[in-house]
């Protein structure tokens, strides 16, 4: 019997191009590799060729036998990546991620970290003081004369508890951070750097630019050779800090009783014709406050200066009333 | 203040546009808010300080602007008063109110229009004409800042003046044609018989001057502030004398301003004047302080170089007396109009402001302050509020001003708050008590917009009996947002609360929180704890109950509230913490399920679990509790696994099993479970 060679290889090139799956794989196994498969007959064919035949074909069903089992090995490769390839899911990668959403503090007291941030790098300290204050405090140890106005009804707010240590006063709600002012002269010594932030409260109907409770932040830097200069110098830094270089400021005179000489500090983004928007007050600290805290008098010289958190954060982020901040709509509350 | 160019132009030769005056004026602490051409005139709308009196008039702010333009002021001159033989009553009854009144008597004299210079400069103010006598004081006022009126002098029933507090039941018809009722705190410039006029404040109807007057009183006197401020601020009715008044006026000018006026009525409405008086409470005159200072401190305070000879002219210009004592040493004398000038840091105001601000140097400051320490109470809060809102909770911020019917709607049961005594509405007329009415107002406004997947947080102060004290209060509504994958993890209850409430105390390292079942009013029963620290009921957390929902109109989902003292936990001393070994031999776990009575709480079976797990007993994981059908009515099964481990050797199974033997002992023994 004589084997045509070429002719086998042609029958196996077309066989295993229909193996698509295990069992016609098996089934290709089965026809040619099987015990009684063809290259079995083949191998029990060579007892019967001539001694020149012999050798010849031996070596052909070596290599047919050996190409056979390479193209099992790969097919059975192919069959099992297809299998698994199968089992995997498409993810539909664009479906929203899943995360816990973490929570948001209050654009307030967002300013006032920005703020105090600021000034702590530049050495200041962040100390607190109470809303309920005595009229010492708030008023005559600023210097803030017996009838000034800001002490009528109209401009404070008066609580109906007696104020323990002065005779038929009454407690009020700070009307300014200031009054942390005295505190903390009175509580540290010089040389102090420290900025007040915290709530205070004014009789104003509540419109979009007035409300009865909102933040300030004051400032102090108290020591032996502080000057007009350094005030502008450092407010200069602070609000270059805050607002960004571009902005222009202008230091414009102005009158507090606790301050002199003192100052309202004016910024504007506009280029050319400017509008400048009023920021903070600021000035020296007047020597009738020292002498209020029970400084030595020409002793130390200092620099304070107030500003509004609402006003400072409705210029900075666009909010145009000031209700928005006590309102806590959900909605504005995850903006920022 | 309004102030015209024109006007200003005949007391100082301004060579500045309108735009650039209005700078340096803002500069010089004279703010301007506005600019208005009104006839060709440039008018100011100035915004004064109330330290400077001086500048509510025309003259006062020329002579400001010449300080600031180094210019020369030229002021009217004022004849002296007219010798006169006869005198007219005039009576200060209130010497305190008022102290000193000039009255001059000019008869026949006629009333009639007003010469157009003068009521160009009026109109250019806002000022309508009336006719030449009123415009005359009106001129006056705006010129000199004196306010100045005029009586119909035939209307002044025995042609008397007397200055006195109204009695009550008095009233009068002003000048703007409205009965006002006065009482004993206002002062009032009366006849004979009735008030004519309520004092510095406004003349009344009856005595004013008409095109019929003849004879005239001119008033020129000088007001307490403070007494002008409250009658003003009590009819609320301000005029352009209450404001001057109210702010002090120069009593030094009060005569003055009365010739000044005279001269002009006499120019331009004929007439003569008859009589005249000036009553005074103190016939001597107030003496400025003199105020001594150096070059070197005007230029040490300001960090500046400014030359003596630019530091005499500022302050002469200013009307300021300066005697150099010696060489840089100035003994400066303030005019009378300035009585807000008294030490030096006046006077180096007054300079840096003339010069202007923008002109001074600026400088860094060396800040040295390392004496003083961190606030803890802030560290500890800023710790607190970023743990919660690593939570998922969003910080809020409410009025500190609650209501009794807030109060009320939330079931509120402890002491009040510290009232107000001037709210400016009902609704705020109460310091809180308790945050957690004003969290329920949140909770109310969300829910009508529609947003109810609601996690929120407050940290405020409550206020009761001179106290305030910080609190905390959380809310987070049950429904939650939900997990796509998972839909059942959309909703939360009382134990989401409490885990947060966990992780406040861990964030600050303490230990020791514990729930106690307790009812609150505000809560519902048996959805309530008392949460204790330190020995201490520190607050309440529970399920907010549905009468207080219904109470505050809040129609849709379920809410959990915590409020919590924290006054205690933010004012220790922050703990600082220090490094646990990490245990490098294996752990052993052991899954425990017990069925035990439902009044047994899982706090103590944990308790009894820890105290017999010695110190092997690494971790207590609590896994599930069962409330089904397979367990008696009055038992519940709970799961959990402990983990024994040690620090120093690889754990046989037989000492992990004698240890855990004698937990399960105990948990049988000690509790009654059943372990199953």
């Amino acid at each position: 019997m004589t084997w045509n060679f070429s002719e086998i290889n042609q029958d196996v090139d077309k066989d295993i191009e229909s193996v698509v799956d295990q069992k016609t794989l098996e089934d290709f196994r089965i026809k040619y590799l099987g015990r009684k498969g063809l290259v079995q007959k083949i191998f029990a064919s060579l007892g019967t060729l001539s001694k020149e035949e012999k050798p010849i074909v031996g070596k052909d069903s070596n290599i047919l036998k050996n190409r056979l089992s390479s193209l099992l090995e790969q097919k059975q490769k192919e069959i099992a990546n297809k299998k698994s390839n199968a089992g995997k899911t498409k993810l539909d990668v664009s479906l929203p991620g899943v995360s816990f959403a973490s929570g948001h503090t209050h654009l307030i007291s967002q300013t006032i970290e920005e703020i105090c941030d600021i000034f702590e790098k530049l050495g200041f300290i962040v100390e607190e003081g109470p809303e309920i204050e005595t009229e010492h405090y708030n008023f005559s140890a600023l210097n803030i004369p017996a009838n000034h106005p800001s002490r009528d009804g109209f401009d404070t707010f008066y609580l109906n508890a007696p104020d323990p240590k002065e005779k038929g006063v009454n407690l009020l709600l700070r009307s300014h951070t200031s009054p942390g002012q005295i505190r903390i002269m009175e509580e540290h010594k010089p040389p102090l750097a420290v900025i007040i932030p915290g709530k205070v409260y004014r009789p104003d109907a509540v419109d979009a630019s007035h409300s009865f409770m909102f933040h300030q932040i004051e400032g102090l830097l108290i020591d032996k050779d502080i000057k007009f200069s350094h005030l502008k110098g450092l407010l200069s830094a602070f609000c270059k800090r805050l607002f960004g270089d571009k902005i222009e400021m202008r230091f414009r005179p102005h009158f507090f009783p606790f301050t002199e000489p003192s100052a309202e500090v004016d910024i504007s983004w506009a280029q050319g014709k400017k509008t400048w928007l009023e920021i903070m007050g600021c000035g020296l600290v007047h020597p009738a406050v020292f002498k209020a805290a029970g400084y030595p008098k020409g002793k130390y010289t200092g620099l304070a200066f107030g500003l509004g958190v609402e006003r400072i954060a409705m210029l900075k982020y666009g909010i145009k009333d000031i209700r928005t901040f006590y309102e806590n709509d959900d909605r504005f509350l995850k903006q920022f | 203040m309004k102030v015209s160019l024109n006007w200003l132009n005949e007391y100082v030769k301004i060579n500045l546009s309108a735009q650039e005056l209005s700078h340096r004026l803002t500069m010089a602490g004279l703010e301007v808010e506005s600019i208005d051409t009104v006839k060709g005139d440039k008018v100011f709308e100035l915004e004064i300080t109330p330290n400077r009196a001086d500048c509510l008039s025309i003259i006062g702010l020329a002579r400001e602007v010449s300080a600031m333009l180094n210019k020369s002021l030229k002021v009217p001159t004022i004849k002296k008063t007219p010798q006169v033989k006869n005198k007219i009553s005039i009576t200060i009854e209130d010497k305190k109110a008022c102290l000193q009144y000039v009255g001059f008597l000019v008869e026949n004299i006629t009333v009639g229009k007003t010469p157009t210079g003068m009521s160009n400069h009026l109109s250019s103010l806002g000022l309508r004409s009336i006719n030449n006598i009123v415009d005359i004081t009106n001129f006056c006022l705006m010129e000199l800042g004196q306010p100045l009126h005029a009586f119909d002098y035939d209307k002044l029933s025995g042609g008397k003046i007397i200055v006195r507090r109204a009695k009550k039941g008095e009233s009068i018809v002003t000048l703007d044609d409205v009965e006002r009722k006065l009482d004993p705190s206002i002062l009032v410039i009366a006849d004979a018989k009735r008030p004519v006029a309520i004092a510095g404040v406004m003349g009344g109807k009856d005595s004013q001057v008409t095109s019929q007057t003849k004879n005239i009183l001119l008033e020129s006197a000088y007001f307490d502030p403070i007494l002008i401020r409250h009658t003003s601020r009590k009819l609320a009715l301000s005029s352009d004398s209450s404001y001057r008044f109210e702010r002090g006026v120069d009593q030094q000018n009060v005569l003055p301003t009365a010739n000044r006026a005279l001269a002009l009525i006499l120019e331009n409405a004929k007439g003569k004047m008859v009589s005249f008086s000036d009553a005074r409470v103190s016939k001597k005159k107030a003496l400025q302080k003199n105020v001594s200072i150096t070059l070197d401190q005007i230029n040490s305070y300001l960090g500046a170089q400014i030359s003596s000879a630019k530091i005499k002219s500022i302050l002469t210009k200013l009307d300021f007396k300066l005697k150099e004592t010696k060489k840089n040493s100035y003994q400066i004398t303030p005019p009378s109009f300035r009585p807000d000038i008294k030490q030096e840091v006046d006077i180096i105001e007054e300079i840096a402001r003339i010069i202007g601000y923008d002109q001074l140097p600026e400088a860094l400051p060396l800040i040295n302050a390392t004496n003083m320490k961190e606030n803890v109470r802030r560290q500890k809060r800023n710790l607190l509020k970023r743990t919660l809102v690593g939570q998922g909770l969003k910080e809020i911020i409410t009025f500190a001003m609650v209501n009794q019917s807030m109060l009320d709607k939330s079931n509120y049961d402890g002491i009040k708050g510290i009232e107000v005594c001037n709210p400016i509405t009902q609704d705020h007329a109460m310091m809180r008590p308790s945050l957690f009415s004003s969290m329920m107002s949140v909770v109310q406004t969300n829910i009508n917009k529609g947003q109810r997947k609601l996690s929120f947080f407050e940290t405020g102060k409550t206020y009761t009996k001179n106290k305030e004290e910080e609190v905390l209060c959380l809310l987070i509504s049950e429904e939650t947002n939900s997990d796509w994958r998972d839909q059942k993890r959309g909703y939360r209850n009382y134990f989401d609360l409490t885990g947060k409430i966990n992780e406040i105390f861990d964030c600050l390292s303490l230990q020791g929180v514990t729930y106690e079942v307790k009812n609150y009013r505000n809560l519902e029963e048996g959805q309530s704890a008392q949460i204790n620290w330190d020995g201490k009921s520190i607050g309440f957390v529970g399920k907010v109950a549905g009468e207080v929902l219904n109470n505050w109109g809040i129609k849709a989902g379920r809410f959990y509230c915590a409020e919590i003292n924290v006054e205690n936990i933010l004012s220790r001393s922050l703990k600082e913490k220090s490094f646990v070994p990490l245990c490098e031999y294996p752990a052993v776990s052991r899954d425990v399920s017990i069925a035990v009575n439902k009044d047994v709480s899982f706090d103590k079976v944990k308790a009894v679990v820890v105290k017999n797990g010695t110190k092997l007993l690494s971790n207590f994981r609590f896994v599930e509790e069962y409330l089904g059908e397979k367990i008696e009515n009055d038992k519940r099964g709970l799961m959990f696994s402990v983990t024994y481990q040690s620090s120093n050797k690889t754990l046989r199974e037989e000492d992990v099993n004698v240890i855990h033997e004698k937990v399960l002992k105990a948990l049988v023994v000690d509790l009654d479970v059943i372990i199953r």
